[in-house]
């Protein structure tokens, strides 16, 4: 398989994973509300997935103290500025700022 | 409403939802410009790690696409890895369209094009507060993906030299992302759904101790949202 075919296969698989349910799945929001609850929650749960992941992929365990003390100090900085300002892309800059000065 | 009122709000909609992408640019640049470099260190010409931006367009699957064509590894094992990767995002639109003012019709395949792990985290933060236009999602995504390829032209032109940076800048990139999920649950966080968030977050981690990552985000996805409608029912009863 020569690089381009490959790069248009990945990209049509993935864009029919993204389409097909969006599409067939419009009848779901008809569905009885238990199940629309399950559903407007996997934004939430995918979020906080997301974030465990992107943690655990940062951990180190050769500095298991000072990796997670950085990642707390991060994550609080993400939530104050957030709470202060109200805006996710500052809030984001604050959280980096912060654990990348904390690692000097 | 006249057609050119209905034209002029979808526009306003769709400028919304670019808006809205800004501090999603934040996390994708810094993440997009590191594609690159990794690209390139992994001997693809410039052009490639261009193609597979612009055309796939899924972050973590393109860092695995990358890593195994460096490693030698077949076609059909890198399509068949990146597919796997992404097919969490079967959960994405039905999840989505639950949230929508309307169906999103004509604008579905722009839509879905657009739909990553971190345009639909947007999505259902602003979704916490109202119903979405389609035409904002579209907004969020088309946004997301320029700052994306921006990010890639910016890594394979400037990049070299830069990946394995251990200075601030190299630290704080590494955090971009973490830090713009915290910021987006921050924002979508509601008292009462806390449950949901604890058992994905337990389920998540301990899924991660013999499962790889994409599966055991599916896992903490699904298993949290299992739980919402019983949290739900109990709020209900208590009020």
């Amino acid at each position: 398989m020569n690089f381009m075919t490959l790069i248009l296969l990945a990209g049509a698989g993935t864009f029919l994973m993204r389409f097909l349910p969006l599409v067939t799945g419009s009848g779901l929001s008809q569905h009885p509300s238990r199940l629309r609850l399950m559903l407007s929650a996997l934004g939430v749960t995918a979020i906080t997935a997301l974030i465990v992941l992107s943690l655990v992929g940062l951990w180190q365990p050769e500095q298991p103290f000072g990796s997670t003390l950085r990642m707390l100090a991060g994550s609080v900085s993400v939530l104050a500025a957030l709470r202060f300002s109200g805006h996710v892309g500052l809030a984001t800059l604050v959280g980096a700022a912060v654990y990348g000065l904390t690692g000097w | 409403m006249t057609v050119s009122d209905y034209s002029a709000s979808q526009l306003s909609h769709f400028l919304a939802g670019l808006r809205a992408s800004a501090s999603l640019a934040i996390g994708y640049v810094p993440m997009a410009f590191s594609f690159g470099v990794v690209a390139l260190q992994a001997n693809l010409a410039p052009w490639q790690a261009m193609a597979i931006s612009i055309i796939v367009f899924a972050g973590a699957a393109q860092f695995i696409l990358v890593s195994l064509l460096a490693a030698g590894t077949g076609g059909l094992t890198a399509l068949t890895a990146v597919l796997l990767l992404n097919v969490r995002h079967v959960f994405y639109g039905p999840a989505l369209v639950a949230q929508l003012a309307c169906k999103p019709g004509r604008w579905s395949p722009l839509l879905a094009f657009g739909l990553t792990d971190e345009a639909f985290a947007t999505a259902m933060s602003e979704a916490t507060r109202r119903k979405l236009p389609p035409v904002w999602c579209v907004g969020v995504g088309l946004g997301a993906y320029g700052s994306w390829v921006l990010g890639t032209v910016l890594g394979v032109m400037l990049g070299a030299g830069l990946e394995g940076d251990e200075g601030v800048i190299g630290q704080a990139l590494s955090f971009v992302l973490p830090a713009l999920f915290i910021a987006l649950l921050g924002q979508a966080f509601q008292r009462a759904l806390w449950p949901v968030i604890a058992i994905s977050a337990v389920l998540t981690g301990l899924s991660l101790l013999w499962s790889p990552g994409h599966v055991a985000m599916i896992i903490g996805m699904v298993g949290g949202a299992l739980i919402r409608p019983w949290v739900g029912l109990n709020r209900e009863a208590q009020s």
